[in-house]
């Protein structure tokens, strides 16, 4: 691809951002010198977030790069149906509603660090934890994983191959893992904070580029009357069941992931929690609502690109802005700098969640409770870099069969909401049934997946989870609960 | 003086409410393929789903800020301080 970006300044552009993370960094270590000796100080920042960074620790995790880079070329290719990308956004907050406010105070109450602790604390149930770690190693794993090649990607497409693929990568992933090595969940959610702000202010830009150079939405309408009338048009039966069906497994998927739970464990108060889900409800009109338009802008601007093609509208628009005069240059620069720091920053939160499910939930519970929370940090922190370090090989050297096996995050993920969200209220909820409700909704989503089967349009998440959901309920109506595992619901869970 | 406690899960009022407005952020009952009038180039039924969204947002923000009241509130600004010392 040929970018206004080509050469040194693709460098320059990412050897800057690289920097500033970095003194991002240090200036967190500096400041906190007691953050490697508590679980809470590096996991959790101590749980001390207030409203700003909060909210852009949540942004930087729920919005990634593909926001920017894939969400357009969506829009540009099944038009006005990809409106959706505003309403999950919002549902995810929604679903907030189901366990945020009880599983903040517990979570207050108790310390808890990791999603895990929670379910632990709830069902003391081996089985339960061990299948839930690795659950959420294994999506998480998978997340990293997608994060990387994008970062690749992101770099190569917006340098235009001047920083070759793995080099971009290796760079970056250094300077991600210096950061969150030194400052922990504090580096994390302040480097958020930046990319964030780097995020919203380019593809604010964008758009209005994209208005003045393009011709904006009723230029883009006329093409499709025209030409393409479906991208226009109320969408059909399928359309629908498919809008459903993602509203929900996102909305409740995304509400669970480790690393969104754990932001609600290092809010500073409910107060602070309760004002950055407020913005956050807010937050999908100003980014994948700008995004869909850009998108949408592109379907009359760049007329007939194949599905190849149009992946790469964003960066054709932005280096054709980038030409115009030197405030819309350095608005692109932002811009793909904030893009790869989008990526950046989702794949620190999960690889930081990951580290500490390795420290609290393996190492700390089973392999040595005994040791010092400085020792269990730096467990976590040296497997996450021998995860990163498999991860990146895997993405090097693509495995040819069983690939769907690095699709599978979602699917997998979503499986603890039952055992997590009814846990929270509901004292007759029985253990072995949560359990295979857990086991058997993973095994059902990931055959569908790997065999390339879809039933009906419903994503295959979603079927696992009804399943899961199914044998969950049903199974804690039949079988009854022993007097002492109530007493201890009752206990956690009574308010 | 702390106030009582707010628990959004507890009030179905609530949900049926969300549920509503979920239900309508889907456009099925639009007349298929139909996207007239276009107003500044978007058509009528995305308005309405934009709008919908909106009324999501705004609902959220609602029970957000009046519904949910676990905590004691402590005499705290959330804006400072977003280092423990």
């Amino acid at each position: 691809m040929n970018s206004a970006f080509t050469g040194w300044p693709g460098v320059v552009i990412m050897v800057v951002y690289g920097l500033i993370m970095l003194g991002i960094g240090l200036i967190t270590y500096f400041r906190n010198k007691g953050l490697h000796e508590t679980l809470d100080e590096y996991y959790l920042g101590g749980r001390g977030l207030g409203l700003f960074v909060l909210f852009f620790t949540f942004y930087a995790t729920q919005y990634s790069g593909n926001t920017i880079v894939g969400y357009a070329p969506t829009a540009y290719r099944i038009g006005f149906d990809w409106l959706v990308s505003i309403t999950y956004f919002i549902v995810i907050i929604g679903a907030y509603l189901l366990f945020a406010p009880r599983l903040y105070v517990i979570s207050k109450k108790y310390k808890f660090i990791t999603p895990v602790d929670w379910l632990e604390k709830r069902f003391q149930s081996k089985a339960i934890s061990i299948l839930a770690v690795i659950l959420m190693l294994y999506g998480l794993g998978n997340y990293i994983l997608e994060q990387l090649v994008a970062i690749g990607l992101g770099i190569t497409g917006l340098t235009g191959g001047t920083i070759p693929y793995q080099v971009g990568v290796v760079f970056f992933l250094v300077i991600m893992l210096i950061y969150s090595w030194l400052g922990g969940m504090r580096s994390v959610a302040y480097t958020d904070t930046m990319q964030g702000i780097a995020l919203l202010v380019g593809v604010f830009i964008l758009l209005i580029g994209a208005i003045i150079y393009f011709g904006g939405l009723p230029s883009a309408a006329d093409y499709m009357q025209a030409y393409a009338p479906e991208k226009l048009g109320v969408p059909s039966g399928a359309s629908i069941a498919k809008w459903f069906s993602l509203l929900i497994l996102v909305g409740i998927g995304a509400a669970v992931y480790p690393h969104a739970i754990q932001r609600i464990f290092s809010a500073k108060s409910e107060k602070t929690l309760k004002r950055s889900f407020t913005w956050m409800a807010w937050a999908p009109f100003i980014t994948s609502g700008l995004i869909f338009l850009v998108g949408i802008i592109g379907i009359g601007a760049f007329q007939g690109l194949d599905t190849g093609e149009s992946e790469k509208l964003v960066g054709m628009m932005a280096s054709i802005i980038a030409t115009k005069n030197a405030f819309f240059y350095w608005a692109m620069i932002i811009l793909f700098g904030g893009i790869i720091a989008a990526i950046v920053s989702t794949m620190d939160s999960v690889l930081l969640t990951f580290s500490s499910i390795i420290s609290k939930d393996l190492y700390a519970r089973y392999v040595n409770p005994g040791a010092s929370e400085r020792k269990k940090i730096f467990i976590g922190k040296i497997f996450g870099i021998v995860a990163v370090a498999i991860i990146l090989y895997i993405a090097w050297h693509p495995p040819a069969t069983l690939y769907r096996l690095t699709v599978l995050k979602f699917e997998l993920l979503v499986q603890i909401a039952p055992a997590f969200i009814l846990g929270l209220y509901w004292k007759g909820l029985h253990k072995g049934s949560v359990f295979a409700g857990m086991l058997v909704g993973t095994l059902f989503a990931s055959y569908l997946t790997v065999s390339g089967i879809n039933l009906f349009g419903v994503l295959n998440g979603l079927w696992g989870l009804m399943l899961n959901l199914v044998i969950c309920i049903f199974g804690s109506l039949m079988f009854n609960v022993s007097l002492k595992e109530k007493e201890n619901a009752k206990e956690v869970i009574g308010m | 003086m702390s106030k009582p406690k707010k628990e959004p899960i507890k009030n179905g009022k609530l949900w049926i409410v969300f549920g509503i407005i979920f239900i309508l952020s889907v456009p099925w009952y639009f007349p298929k393929d139909s996207y007239q009038p276009l107003i500044l180039g978007i058509p009528y039924w995305a308005w309405i789903i934009i709008i919908v969204s909106g009324i999501m947002s705004a609902f959220l923000t609602y029970v957000f800020k009046y519904q949910w009241q676990l905590e004691e509130e402590k005499e705290e600004s959330d804006y400072e301080g977003d280092d423990k010392q």
